[in-house]
């Protein structure tokens, strides 16, 4: 499912957190939003999802497909949620429910948007579980038996089990260590291009986003800084915040690559 | 949007197919034991248990005090069924020859002053308390379930309302409410009922707030947003299983409190009418009394001691056995 945004603007209490935002993501294509903390990047995907605070005041719109998100109705923005858009989050461990077996959390979305019987969505449960990695057996445990790298397979799980056209992903790897990220976001992609799926993939990590996306946009303040080709834009950043993210993120890199050589 | 459908339609039933493989695989292994890939056998959880409430109630009674609580419980229930069909003496068949007497083999806890039977009356209060107990946690958690949606609900006009009022009316005693709720209906069991749901109900909205509000605030009721989910789906599914722990201790203690209730009620003349077996009856009848026949206050103030003491202990337990975090046994379920 294509995105297009054009000249949004959220403030809360006066206090402008995004604006002028243009965003585009074809159908298929796995784009990346890339800033520092409190540059507005959550604020954007929460936009798309029609989440926003109710406190909020928004301006510009937001296209998905060709559903307007931005005043839409709440019953049409709970029909595209879970169905045509999902969402996997930041941090695994506190994004699922402690006391709720694992498969009960992945079937709900399912229970929610299809009319199935019990063994049936129980059936796709175990078939999405075996799509992450996950073995059959992880559908009765708790959140609390399962490693960080688990627990956000587990979150792919609920997000992709209606097949949603569209996935955003916010900053799904930060609370995870170096390898379980490389995993995680293989995973992904893998998932997304498979379906046929778009994917808005934020994140503040530059290795995770060359990994994960072929287009992205740079945000700082709340503004589209820079776009352009992944690759390209690591390569040969253009605005001076850029190169300062870039360039402290490639120290970072080498900093890990000395510390591993000793 | 229309090509999109058939866009999902079509993974749908590539999983559908992947689905019926999978099926088979399930039903073939039904049995006994399941085999795993990974060659462990796990035991089935069927051979010992067919339901959450079988290990449940195991789990308690693994516990000495628990054990204590499940007994005493039981022994409730069981007396106030029996009382229905038997006692060993017509609570009505007085003996005005035979008034305060002492233990004996036709009257085992003695006589009161109308020389009615102790031990009968007892048996037969057990059901009124049991009755009054049962009722008034029941409308206290319906109430307090209601209450406390409210009260963390998205909705900032309704919550903020909700917990002003709960705040506001929580000031009241709950003996003021039975007081109050006796001008128009006098004594009777409904004005225990009544007074200790709402009482208790109110308690019971505040208490499991702060769990429900954690709930409420957490990042898997905002992915289960993100996907759709209403916001009864959501109190259903992740608010109320996260704050039950609370709720079950809070409901048991109040229990306990609404037996303490009716005996304090009864005693007031708001509570049981008379004519009527309650253990505040007996306590109420007997307690003027004391200094000449200790021992007909006994036995009721003994009874309703251990009862909700058992009701405390039964909340603090239950509270453990419940949560799938604290009792890895509910996990195998």
């Amino acid at each position: 499912m294509s995105v297009e945004v054009k000249q949004l603007g959220v403030s809360i209490a006066d206090k402008r957190i995004v604006q002028n935002v243009d965003l585009h993501i074809g159908d298929g294509e796995r784009v990346g939003l890339i800033g520092s903390s409190g540059s507005g990047k959550s604020m954007i995907s929460k936009a798309m999802f029609g989440l926003l605070p109710t406190n909020a005041q928004i301006s510009g719109s937001v296209m998905l497909g060709d559903t307007q998100i931005i005043g839409a109705d709440e019953t049409v923005l709970a029909s595209l949620r879970g169905r045509y858009v999902g969402a996997v989050f930041q941090n695994p461990a506190s994004s699922l429910n402690p006391v709720l077996a694992v498969g009960k959390q992945i079937e709900l979305p399912l229970k929610l948007h299809y009319d199935l019987d019990k063994a049936d969505r129980q059936a796709r449960v175990a078939a999405m579980l075996e799509k992450v990695g996950l073995d059959e057996t992880t559908a009765q445990k708790y959140p609390s038996e399962l490693s960080g790298g688990q627990q956000q397979r587990v979150g792919i799980a609920t997000a992709l089990i209606t097949s949603p056209r569209l996935i955003i992903a916010d900053e799904p790897t930060t609370a995870l260590d170096s390898i379980t990220q490389r995993q995680i976001v293989d995973l992904l992609v893998s998932l997304v291009d498979k379906a046929g799926a778009s994917m808005l993939f934020i994140t503040h990590d530059f290795s995770v986003l060359a990994r994960a996306t072929t287009r992205c946009y740079v945000l700082d303040n709340g503004q589209i800084i820079e776009f352009g080709d992944t690759s390209d834009l690591l390569n040969n950043p253009q605005n001076g915040q850029t190169k300062k993210l870039v360039g402290a993120a490639r120290e970072l890199t080498l900093q890990r690559k000395r510390d591993s050589d000793d | 949007m229309t090509s999109k459908d058939e866009c999902s339609t079509t993974d749908t039933n590539q999983a559908s197919r992947e689905s019926t493989n999978m099926s088979q695989d399930i039903v073939s292994s039904v049995g006994n034991s399941v085999i795993q890939p990974s060659g462990k056998v796990f035991k089935s959880t069927k051979a010992r248990s067919s339901n959450k409430l079988t290990v449940v109630l195991r789990s308690i009674w693994q516990r000495g005090e628990g054990k204590f609580a499940l007994i005493v419980l039981a022994l409730w229930v069981a007396v106030s069924l029996v009382s229905l069909v038997w006692t060993p003496q017509s609570l009505w068949a007085t003996d005005g020859y035979h008034v305060w007497a002492k233990p004996s083999a036709a009257h085992w806890l003695g006589t009161d002053g109308t020389g009615a039977d102790v031990f009968s009356w007892l048996m037969a209060g057990a059901r009124t308390n049991l009755f009054i107990a049962i009722l008034a946690v029941v409308f206290a958690g319906a109430l307090g379930i209601l209450l406390m949606g409210a009260m963390v609900s998205r909705n900032s006009a309704l919550s903020n309302v909700s917990v002003v009022a709960v705040d506001a009316l929580i000031s009241i005693p709950t003996a003021l409410i039975a007081l109050i709720l006796a001008v128009p209906m006098g004594a009777s069991v409904a004005v225990i009922i009544i007074a200790c749901g709402i009482g208790y109900g109110l308690n019971l909205a505040r208490i499991a707030r702060p769990q429900a509000l954690l709930a409420a605030n957490s990042d898997y009721v905002a992915s289960s947003l993100s996907y759709g989910a209403s916001g009864f789906s959501v109190m259903l599914h992740h608010i109320l299983p996260n704050a039950m722990p609370t709720i079950m201790v809070q409901l048991s203690l109040s229990a306990g409190t609404a037996v303490l209730a009716e005996s304090g009620l009864t005693y007031l003349g708001v509570g049981v009418p008379s004519g009527v077996p309650s253990w505040g009856h007996s306590l109420a009848t007997s307690v003027k009394f004391i200094n000449v026949y200790p021992l007909t206050v006994l036995w009721p103030g003994l009874i309703v001691t251990v009862v909700v003491v058992a009701l405390n202990v039964f909340g603090d337990v239950l509270r453990d056995a419940i949560d799938p975090v604290t009792n890895p046994e509910l996990r195998e379920v």
